[in-house]
C-alpha cells in the first residue's frame, strides 16, 4: 500500500479521536465533515480516476436519502436502511451507468446534472410514498441523550467514511482502478486493446453512488425531516468537485483532506458573512480556479518531491 | 378548442424559451464552455428593465437597444478577464468556474435587489386578443416579435458580417481558424459578449411576463439546457425548433399526465436525446 | 521510517484542527445586560422573500423593547439582542444554525425557523436542551403533536383557513358548485390545497380539478386552459407570491373568469395587492392576521393600528401576517419572560404555557400541545385595491361579492 494511502487510514482513524475534544456541536461538524469526505471520494472513483465530469452525486445523495427516509419511516432499523439505500443506489447507477457514460464532455455533465432534476421530480409527484412537496418525517428513534444521539451518528458516518476510504484504496490498487486510469487517459484505445470499458465505468458508476446513497440514508435519520429541495440540492454535486479541486484530483489523501479543508472555509464564511457568504464561496472557488488549478496537494506534491531528492 | 388554445400558447411560449437559450446555446457551441452564469444574466436583464421603467418609465422593447451594448461589454470583460484563463481547461474546471461565478453574481443581486419579487407592470395594460378561436394576450406577443427579432438579428450576424462568420468558423474548426488567421480569443470574448447581450436582453423581454427575483436564474437555466439539447448546439434554428417542441411537450403534458410531471418529462427527454440524438433536432453530427 | 512518516504527516491533522478551532471560536462573548434571541433565517435560496419579512418583525419589535429602555425583569432593565443567521432555505442548515446558537452563541431563547418543516426539524433540539422557543411561520399540526413541552406557535392549523373560506362561499354564492384546485407542490402551499379540497367536499363542492404544479413553473398556460374547459365556479390556487402572481395574470390573459377566485398566500401581502392591480379585484383569500384587524392588546405594541402605525414608520410599507406573526412572537416572550421575572428556560417555559391575553394579534392562549387555539383566522376579499375583512364577526368590514373577471 502505499504511503499516501496509509496516510488516508491513518487521518480518518484519527477523526474518530474527536468526541474526546468537542460537544455536540463540535459532533455535528464531524458528522458533517465526515458526509462530505464520503460524498468526495466517491465522486473521485468517476470524477477522478476515470475523469467523467460527473453531476450526478446530490442525484443519489437524495435517492438514498429517500430509500433511506421511506424505510426509516416504514419502521426499519438503521441496519437495515442504510444498505437497501447503498444498494439501490448501486443498482441505479450502474443501470444508468451503461447508457449515460457512453457520452463525454459536456453532454456527460448535462445528463448527470438533469439527472438530479428528474429525480427529484419524480420523488416529489410520488407523494403518497414520499410526502412529496411537504416532506417525509421520520420518527426519531428513542432519544439517549443529545451527546449520546450525536456520538451515535457520528460513528456512523464515521464508520461509512471508512468503509468507502477502504472500497476506493480497493479501487485504486485494482485492475478496476487501472482500467478506469487507461479509460481517462485514452478510452478509444482502452476499448480496443479489449477493455470491457462499459462495464468498467458502470461500476465505477455504481460504487461512486453506492456509499454516497449510504451517506444520505444516514443522514436523512440523522436530521429527522428531509425534502426533496434540500437533499436534491445541486450544491451536493458541486461540493465534492471543489473538494477534489482543492485537495488535487485523482488522489484519494488530497481529495479528504480537501473535504475537511472545504468544510472549515465553509463554516468560517457562513459565520461571519450573514448576507454575502455564498458569494464569499464563490469568490473562493474563482480564485481556487484561477490560482491553485492543482489544488493544495500540488504545494505540497513539489515540498515531497523535493524532500526525496535529498534524501 | 383546447388543442387549438395549446398549440397556441405553446408556440408563443417557444419563442420565449427559444430566446432564453440561444445565447446560452452560443457560447456553449462556440466556447464549449456551459455558462452557469446564463440565467442570472436574465434576471438581471429584467431588473434592468423594471429599473428603467420604473425610473423613466423606459418600455421594455425601447430598453433592449440600451441593455445589448451595455450586456455586451459585460460579457466581454468577464471572458477577457476571467473565462479566457481557463478555456482550454477541462468541462469540470469551466462549469466550476461558471457556477462559482454565479454565486457571486446572484448574491451581488440579492444583496441589492433584495430577494422579493418585482413586477414590471405596463400602464395601460396591453390586453389580449383571439387568433383563431385561441386568446392570445398581446405583452407575450410583442415578446415573441421581439424575441423572434433578436434571433433573426443574430442569425444575420453570423451569416452576413466578418465578425459573424469568423464565429462560425472558430466553432466549425478552431485549429483551422487560427492558421486561417482568426484571432480566436478576440472572436471568444465577443461571442460570449454576444451570448450575455442576448441573455440580458431576453430578461428585459421576461419582465414584461414574469415575475422578477434572483430566484428565478435557475429555471431560466433549466430551460437553456433542455432547449439547447433538444434542437441542437449554437444553431440558431434549432434554438428555435427546440423552445417550440420544449414548450409543446410542456403544454401537452400538463394538459395530459398533469402540471407537476410537466418538468420530470421535458427532463428525461433532455437524457433520452442527450443519448440517442446528441447533436439534436436540426443539428449536424459530429461536432462534438 | 514509519516514525518519519508519521511525523511528515501528523502535520495535516493539525492543519484541520486549527481550521475547526478557528470556526469554533468565532464566538465566545456574552454580556451579561443583554437577552440573545436566536433566529435562524432562510436569507438566501428560494425563502428568501419570507426570511425579510421574519427579520422586519423581529426587529420591529427589539428596537421598540430597546426603546423602551429594554425588559423589566426582576427589577433589572435588559436590552433585547436578536442573533440572526442564514440558513440558506435548507432544513439541515436550520437545524445547524439552531444547534450552534444554542451551544456556541449562548442564545437565552429561540425563534423556530421558516415553514412547518424547518421548525419541526430543529424542534427536537429546543426540546433536547429545554430551550423555550416559539415558532412564528408553523401552522402544521404535525408540528405540534410529537408531545413536545418547549416549543409555541402563533399559527392555528391549515384548515382554520379554509373552513371560514368554504363556509362563507357557500352560503353566500348558492351557484357555486364546481372547484378547481391548483397546489404549488410545496409544504406549506400542497397542505393547504389538501385542506381546501377536504373542507369543499365536506361542504358538498364537487372538486372538478386538483393538480400540483412543479417549484419554478414559468408558465401555467395549458393548465388554466384546461381549468376553463371545466368551466368550475371556483378557483382556488395555493403558491407563494410569485406563483400566484404568474397564474392571475395568465387568467386574465386567457380571459377565465369565475363567481370566486381565491388564493393563498398571495393577497396577505400589499405586494400582490399592487401588482394584481385590477386584476386582483374580487380575490379572496384567508390568512392568520390582516393589519385590517382591531384587537386592543396588553402587549408592548397595543392596539393592531398602532402596530401597523409602527411598522409604517419603519418600513414604510403595510405589515403582513409574517412580519406580524414574527413580531407577536417577541411580544409574548417579553411578556412571559417579565411575569416570570427570570430569565431561567423552564419558568419562562410556564409562564409561555400558561400564555392568556390579549394582544394586537388577536387573543393568545396555547393548547396543550404548544399551538395557538384562540385565534380565528380573518378571511378577507380584495375590494377597490383594498382588502376588507368579510369575517370573523368581531372585525368584519364589508359583504362578500361574486364574480372575478
Amino acid at each position: 500500500m502505499s504511503r499516501a494511502n496509509l496516510a488516508l487510514l491513518v487521518l480518518i482513524i484519527s477523526i474518530a479521536t474527536l468526541p474526546l475534544f468537542g460537544g455536540p456541536y463540535a459532533l455535528r461538524l464531524g458528522t458533517i465533515a465526515c458526509m462530505y469526505a464520503i460524498l468526495a471520494l466517491s465522486w473521485n472513483v468517476v470524477g477522478g480516476f476515470a475523469g467523467y465530469p460527473s453531476f450526478a452525486t446530490a442525484a443519489f445523495f437524495g435517492l438514498g436519502a429517500y430509500i433511506g427516509g421511506v424505510l426509516l419511516a416504514r419502521g426499519a432499523p438503521l441496519t437495515i436502511a442504510v444498505p437497501a439505500a447503498g444498494a439501490g443506489s448501486f443498482l441505479v447507477a450502474a443501470l444508468l451507468g451503461a447508457a449515460l457514460l457512453r457520452l463525454r464532455g459536456h453532454y456527460f455533465a448535462i445528463a448527470s446534472l438533469s439527472l438530479i432534476e428528474v429525480f427529484r421530480e419524480l420523488i416529489n409527484n410520488a407523494t403518497d410514498l414520499t410526502g412529496g412537496g411537504m416532506g417525509l418525517n421520520i420518527p426519531l428513534s428513542a432519544s439517549a441523550g443529545i451527546l449520546a444521539d450525536a456520538m451515535f451518528f457520528f460513528y456512523m458516518m464515521w464508520g461509512l467514511l471508512l468503509a468507502t476510504a477502504v472500497m476506493v484504496i480497493v479501487v485504486s490498487l485494482s485492475k478496476l482502478g487501472f482500467g478506469l486510469s487507461c479509460i481517462r487517459q485514452n478510452e478509444t484505445a482502452a476499448n480496443m486493446v479489449g477493455l470491457n470499458t462499459t462495464l468498467y465505468k458502470s461500476i465505477a458508476f455504481g460504487l461512486s453512488a453506492c456509499f454516497v446513497g449510504a451517506a444520505g440514508a444516514v443522514y436523512a435519520g440523522w436530521v429527522h425531516y428531509i425534502d426533496p429541495s434540500d437533499v436534491f440540492d445541486i450544491l451536493y454535486s458541486v461540493k465534492p468537485i471543489v473538494m477534489a479541486l482543492i485537495g488535487g484530483l485523482g488522489s484519494p489523501l488530497g481529495v479528504t483532506i480537501g473535504a475537511f479543508v472545504y468544510l472549515g472555509l465553509e463554516e468560517v464564511v457562513w459565520r461571519n458573512y450573514i448576507q454575502i457568504h455564498s458569494g464569499v464561496l464563490g469568490v473562493l472557488i474563482v480564485l481556487l480556479l484561477l490560482f491553485l488549478p492543482h489544488g493544495l496537494m500540488s504545494l505540497r506534491g513539489r515540498k515531497l518531491f523535493w524532500r526525496v531528492k535529498n534524501v | 378548442m383546447l388543442a387549438a388554445q395549446i398549440v397556441v400558447n405553446a408556440l408563443v411560449l417557444g419563442c420565449l424559451y427559444a430566446c432564453i437559450a440561444i445565447g446560452f446555446s452560443l457560447v456553449w457551441g462556440v466556447l464549449n464552455v456551459i455558462n452557469l452564469m446564463h440565467g442570472s444574466f436574465i434576471v438581471l436583464g429584467a431588473y434592468f428593465a423594471w429599473s428603467l421603467y420604473q425610473g423613466f418609465h423606459i418600455a421594455p422593447w425601447y430598453a433592449l437597444a440600451i441593455a445589448a451594448p451595455l450586456f455586451f461589454l459585460f460579457g466581454y470583460v468577464i471572458q477577457r478577464l476571467i473565462l479566457n484563463r481557463v478555456i482550454t481547461a477541462p468541462v469540470l474546471v469551466t462549469l466550476t468556474l461558471t457556477f462559482g461565478l454565479d454565486l457571486i453574481l446572484n448574491n451581488a443581486m440579492i444583496y441589492y435587489f433584495k430577494a422579493d419579487y418585482r413586477k414590471l407592470i405596463l400602464t395601460p395594460p396591453t390586453g389580449s386578443v383571439s387568433i383563431a378561436g385561441a386568446v392570445v394576450p398581446v405583452d407575450r406577443l410583442i415578446a415573441t416579435a421581439a424575441a423572434l427579432a433578436l434571433t433573426g438579428v443574430l442569425y444575420l450576424i453570423l451569416r452576413r458580417l466578418r465578425v459573424g462568420r469568423a464565429i462560425v468558423a472558430v466553432r466549425l474548426d478552431r485549429d483551422a481558424a487560427v492558421l486561417m488567421g482568426v484571432d480566436v480569443n478576440s472572436i471568444y470574448a465577443i461571442a460570449f459578449g454576444l451570448g450575455t447581450a442576448l441573455a440580458g436582453c431576453a430578461g428585459v423581454l421576461m419582465a414584461l411576463i414574469f415575475p422578477i427575483s434572483p430566484l428565478t436564474s435557475t429555471a431560466y437555466l433549466g430551460k437553456a439546457f433542455v432547449v439547447c439539447v433538444l434542437g441542437g448546439l449554437g444553431s440558431v434554428s434549432g434554438a428555435l425548433a427546440g423552445g417550440i417542441l420544449l414548450a409543446l411537450i410542456e403544454g401537452v403534458g400538463s394538459a395530459m399526465i398533469g402540471p407537476a410531471h410537466a418538468i420530470t418529462l421535458s427532463f428525461m427527454l433532455l437524457i433520452a436525446f442527450l443519448i440517442l440524438r446528441p447533436q439534436g433536432l436540426l443539428g449536424r453530427k459530429g461536432f462534438e | 521510517m514509519m516514525a518519519r512518516f508519521l511525523r511528515s504527516y501528523a502535520r495535516l491533522p493539525g492543519l484541520l484542527l486549527v481550521a475547526v478551532g478557528l470556526a469554533l471560536s468565532a464566538s465566545a462573548t456574552s454580556a451579561q445586560e443583554v437577552i440573545k434571541f436566536g433566529a435562524p433565517l432562510p436569507l438566501t435560496g428560494p425563502l428568501a422573500p419570507e426570511a425579510i419579512k421574519q427579520q422586519q418583525g423581529y426587529d420591529l419589535w427589539a428596537e421598540q423593547v430597546n426603546k423602551a429602555g429594554g425588559m423589566s425583569v426582576g427589577g433589572k432593565k435588559y436590552k433585547v439582542e436578536i442573533v440572526y443567521s442564514d440558513y440558506q432555505s435548507n432544513t439541515p442548515r436550520a437545524v445547524q444554525a439552531t444547534e450552534q446558537m444554542i451551544t456556541q452563541n449562548g442564545v437565552n431563547f429561540m425563534f423556530s425557523p421558516f415553514g412547518s418543516g424547518a421548525a419541526k426539524a430543529a424542534s427536537s433540539l429546543s426540546e433536547r436542551y429545554k430551550m423555550p422557543t416559539i415558532a412564528s411561520t408553523a401552522s402544521s399540526s404535525q408540528v405540534y403533536d410529537q408531545g413536545y413541552k418547549y416549543l409555541f406557535g402563533t399559527f392555528t392549523p391549515n384548515d382554520t383557513l379554509t373552513t371560514p373560506l368554504t363556509k362563507i362561499v357557500k352560503a353566500k354564492a348558492s351557484n357555486v358548485k364546481k372547484v378547481a384546485i391548483l397546489a404549488r407542490n410545496d409544504l406549506f402551499p400542497l397542505a393547504i390545497a389538501q385542506e381546501m379540497e377536504k373542507s369543499a367536499k365536506a361542504n358538498g363542492f364537487e372538486v372538478v380539478y386538483f393538480e400540483k404544479y412543479a417549484i419554478g413553473t414559468l408558465d401555467h398556460s395549458a393548465t388554466l386552459s384546461q381549468i376553463k374547459t371545466l368551466s368550475p365556479q371556483w378557483i382556488f390556487v395555493t403558491g407563494y407570491i410569485n406563483d400566484l402572481l404568474l397564474v392571475r395574470k395568465q387568467m386574465t390573459d386567457q380571459q377565465i373568469k369565475a363567481d370566486v377566485v381565491s388564493m393563498i398566500a398571495g393577497p396577505a401581502y400589499q405586494e400582490f395587492i399592487d401588482a394584481a392591480g385590477a386584476s386582483g379585484e374580487n380575490i379572496t383569500s384567508a390568512a392568520w392576521w390582516h393589519p385590517a384587524a382591531k384587537y386592543d392588546g396588553k402587549d408592548i405594541f397595543g392596539t393592531t393600528e398602532n402596530y401597523v402605525k409602527l411598522f409604517r414608520e419603519k418600513f414604510k410599507s403595510d405589515p403582513d401576517y409574517a412580519q406580524a406573526s414574527a413580531s407577536v412572537s417577541g411580544a409574548l416572550f417579553q411578556m412571559a419572560i417579565e411575569k416570570a421575572g427570570t430569565l431561567d428556560k423552564d419558568k419562562v417555559r410556564d409562564a409561555l404555557a400558561a400564555t392568556d391575553v390579549m394582544t394586537f394579534w388577536g387573543p393568545v392562549k396555547f393548547g396543550s400541545t404548544g399551538q395557538i387555539n384562540s385565534l380565528e383566522p380573518p378571511v378577507f376579499q380584495l375590494q377597490g385595491g383594498k382588502a376588507v375583512v368579510l369575517s370573523p364577526d368581531i372585525i368584519k368590514q364589508g359583504e362578500f361579492k361574486l364574480g372575478v373577471n
